[in-house]
């Protein structure tokens, strides 16, 4: 493999959780050497989440924390304790980035601020991500993305009715995020090549998620409309949703249907034997005005079928339908296999490890799960004797005083 | 004023909704964003909702949201004079992004290879549904078949009744958003040799990405989640993660781990109230609280912390969203009200920060209100950069201006029908 985009770049990673480690993750997957500084004293919550090695916790056994610290080293710095902040900001003049998404009042607290660390390295960039943001009167408020998804909107819009909201699944904003934190490290790296100068990126997850229901916010300060949740109902499509098929080795099985055009519910018909003579739900306004009937209808000529047979009869046909597929599904599906999502990679206490993969690929520096994430100070001892020269008795004093920890 | 921080760069939008998000986070960045519509206009102009529910090229919301400080120009790639067109902007172009059936631009003459030949430089970035390899790659799909094939839908809605998706799709968009990421990683990498490339994005894979490693379970623990409704499915129990409160809902949870503290202090609240039940305030409290508890909890703690959801709910029924909110602040409980587009509107916080941009939209002759800066950046700030373009609107600028032609060559290249 040629040279990859980010070889040469230094990053001290101070994030946890997910917004943080899957931005950093990009650089680290595509050549940056990305160290991860962590601390047994405050462990990222994640090195204790499942999934585990052989379904036994342990702070080397998450797959959760390992998938999003590809292609990382990792050291242990107990930044509670002066002389670890010393450290850091001796490693400082290596780094070209600084990343971190503690409350805003951590790195103030240990004297760790932009306007510090600036003072010792110049062309500094810096991005602190947090939930919301490091300015205004909540930007103290701790949380999880979870929470976020609730507080952005995105809870109020997922429903059957507006009885009760039915949310997404985990913490949804922490996979909008990062692809907005990373576009701007990226962008503010090629800056600072050009110009010469850092900068400090102040990313409020809250900010970026609100981006994905622009439209609703539009609509909102537009027309004072006030968008609830509405199950399966598009105004688009109809058919549009889920629909019991057969169930397979005792697992409840579904597909998922979208008709846009007349021809595509023409083409439908035929696929599931459905009995359209009299041309009821011929049109789209006459699909969208009965649509409880609709999904009658569907859901008869489904029940008991394969999911999916009828997803490749009615692709044939030219309908865009796909099975609802669960967690095991994922692992069989042959286009997600042809793309090459799931990799194995070899890590230090868990061996062979399943790992998900770049979600797009490219032709000529394409990037990879360079290596397995670190396991709990893997890397201290080549860390801090590559970086800082440090000497063998130094780094054992360290670990003895717990700083190195 | 347009951001510093890409100013100078040029992207091609040739993607429907399915990409559009891309070139608004370029075109944020200070990126000149041309959207090249067919001459009838992009199929995403047609979009519902509209705004006011009346049908209008300038005025499906998610036209305006995701096409905001986008130029548009009108190009018809059936004609080979348009095609011809499009590789003229291609030699002018930094970026290219398609949404395209695979396949449909190469079978134009006008496919990354055509053009690379052009433009060595260009980064082409092909939004696709099921990635450019498998039985799939030619599958259709609506929103909601990616958001099925990911996973992300059979872990929505409750157990029972049909898996759901959300009332605005977020299938395409993390698609979209991961086409700009790579190519900010290819434009990266673009600055050693000057050499473009081509990228391909797989949307069932973004929103496998979105499972919180779930993904990994069949495999490590031998089982898979199903979905539960309001309830989280962590390992050891399930979670109730929503509550009614006296004007709507309130996202809260009780929990140990990262939520004792938040449980214990929301606890202390109802004491302070007299709102506790008797065997919540006997010395001890709540005993199956350990950190690590919800790996370990025995049938035992699960019935306990049931209870105490019972004991949450009643209280949390007799405050208000607003109320609720102030005390998650000031207790530094974990919890976060359902908020509605108002309440989002209406956030102090939000307003502190000046998130909101107002852009004065000519066609529709009025002033709309867009999601602000998504980062702030100190050197180069971003953020919404004017309104989604009118059709064709910019035709005169990039013809003439960029490309150099003549008003007479413009006048001919729309009786031809390429513009």
């Amino acid at each position: 493999m040629g040279k990859l985009p980010f070889e040469g770049i230094h990053v001290l990673d101070f994030t946890w959780y997910a917004v943080g480690p899957v931005t950093t993750k990009y650089l680290a997957d595509y050549g940056a050497d990305v160290v991860r500084i962590e601390s047994a004293a405050r462990l990222d919550g994640l090195r204790l989440a499942p999934p585990w090695k052989d379904a036994q916790p342990g702070v080397d056994r998450s797959q959760f924390f390992a998938s999003f610290n590809t292609s990382k080293r990792g050291i242990t710095l107990d930044m509670s304790k002066p002389e670890a902040r010393e450290i850091f900001l001796r490693m400082l003049p290596w780094a070209d980035l600084v990343t971190e998404s503690f409350t805003p009042k951590t790195l103030r607290n240990w004297g760790l601020d932009y306007e510090r660390l600036r003072a010792i390295k110049p062309d500094l960039i810096m991005l602190s991500t947090c939930m919301q943001g490091q300015t205004g009167p909540h930007r103290d408020y701790p949380g999880f993305g979870n929470l976020m998804a609730a507080l952005s909107g995105f809870y109020h819009i997922s429903g059957y009715s507006k009885d009760e909201p039915c949310p997404p699944y985990g913490a949804f904003t922490d996979f909008i995020a990062p692809r907005f934190s990373a576009c701007a490290l990226i962008a503010a790296l090629d800056y600072r090549r050009r110009t010469g100068k850092g900068q400090y990126i102040d990313m409020s997850q809250y900010e970026a998620a609100l981006h994905n229901l622009a439209p609703m916010l539009v609509d909102y300060f537009a027309t004072g409309r006030v968008l609830g949740p509405e199950g399966n109902k598009s105004s688009r499509y109809a058919p549009h949703g889920a629909y019991r098929c057969a169930d397979e080795d005792g697992h409840e099985r579904w597909i998922s249907i979208a008709v846009g055009a007349d021809s595509e519910w023409s083409a439908l018909t035929k696929v599931l034997r459905i009995d359209d003579s009299a041309g009821r739900f011929a049109t789209m306004r006459a699909r969208m005005r009965d649509r409880d009937a609709l999904d009658e209808t569907i859901g008869a000529a489904v029940r008991g079928r394969s999911a999916e047979e009828l997803t490749e009869a009615l692709q044939r046909a030219g309908v865009a339908a796909y099975p609802v597929q669960n967690c095991m599904d994922l692992h069989r599906d042959e286009n997600l296999e042809a793309f090459g999502f799931w990799r194995w990679l070899d890590h230090k206490e868990m061996g062979p490890s399943p790992y998900e993969g770049l979600e797009h690929r490219m032709s000529r520096t394409p990037g990879d799960l360079r290596r397995p994430a670190p396991a709990l100070g893997q890397h201290n001892d080549e860390v801090f004797r590559e970086i800082l020269g440090m000497k063998d008795d130094e780094i054992e004093r360290l670990r003895r005083d717990k700083v190195i920890y | 004023m347009r951001s510093e921080l890409l100013k100078g760069l040029r992207m091609l939008d040739l993607s429907d909704e399915k990409g559009a998000l891309c070139g608004k986070i370029f075109a944020d960045m200070g990126a000149e964003v041309i959207k090249v519509e067919p001459p009838c206009g992009c199929s995403s102009r047609n979009i519902p909702p509209f705004l006011e529910d009346q049908p209008g090229l300038d005025r499906g919301l998610g036209f305006l949201a995701w096409n905001a400080g986008k130029k548009s120009i009108t190009l018809n790639l059936d004609c080979e004079d348009g095609r011809q067109l499009l590789r003229m902007l291609a030699e002018h172009a930094d970026f290219l992004v398609d949404s395209f059936p695979l396949g449909y631009l190469q079978s134009l003459g006008i496919g990354y290879e055509a053009l690379a030949a052009l433009n060595p430089g260009l980064i082409h970035a092909t939004v696709t549904a099921f990635g450019d390899r498998g039985p799939g790659k030619d599958y259709k799909a609506a929103d909601i078949n990616g958001w099925a094939a990911g996973g992300a839908m059979f872990l929505m809605g409750e157990e029972g009744k049909p898996p759901i998706q959300m009332s605005v799709p977020q299938a395409w968009l993390h698609a979209a958003a991961e086409a700009a990421v790579a190519a900010m990683i290819a434009y990266y990498a673009r600055a050693a040799d000057g050499l473009g490339q081509h990228i391909v994005v797989d949307m069932q894979a973004c929103v496998a990405w979105t499972l919180m490693n779930e993904q990994a379970m069949p495999l490590l623990h031998g089982n898979y989640l199903r979905r539960s409704g309001v309830f989280s499915g962590a390992v050891g129990g399930r979670r109730k993660t929503v509550y009614r409160c006296a004007d709507g809902f309130i996202s809260f949870i009780i929990a140990g781990g990262p939520y004792l503290g938040s449980t214990n202090a929301v606890i202390a609240w109802m004491k302070e109230e007299g709102a506790a039940p008797d065997w919540l305030t006997r010395e001890g409290g709540l005993k199956s609280l350990t950190p690590t508890s919800f790996m370990a909890a025995t049938a035992a703690d699960l019935e306990e912390l049931e209870r105490t959801e019972e004991a949450v709910q009643k209280f949390f029924l007799g405050k208000t969203k607003k109320e609720l909110w102030a005390n998650i602040l000031k207790r530094r409980l974990f919890g976060a009200p359902v908020a509605d587009a108002a309440d989002i509107a209406e956030d102090p916080q939000l307003k502190a920060r000046g998130y909101f941009v107002t852009v004065e939209h000519r066609g529709l002759n009025r002033a709309l209100t867009l999601p602000g800066a998504f980062a702030k950046l100190s050197e180069t700030p971003v953020g919404p950069q004017g309104p989604a373009p009118q059709l064709g609107e910019h035709n005169g600028e990039i013809y003439g201006a960029l490309l150099g032609l003549s008003a007479r060559e413009i006048v001919e290249l729309r009786a031809v029908g390429a513009i």
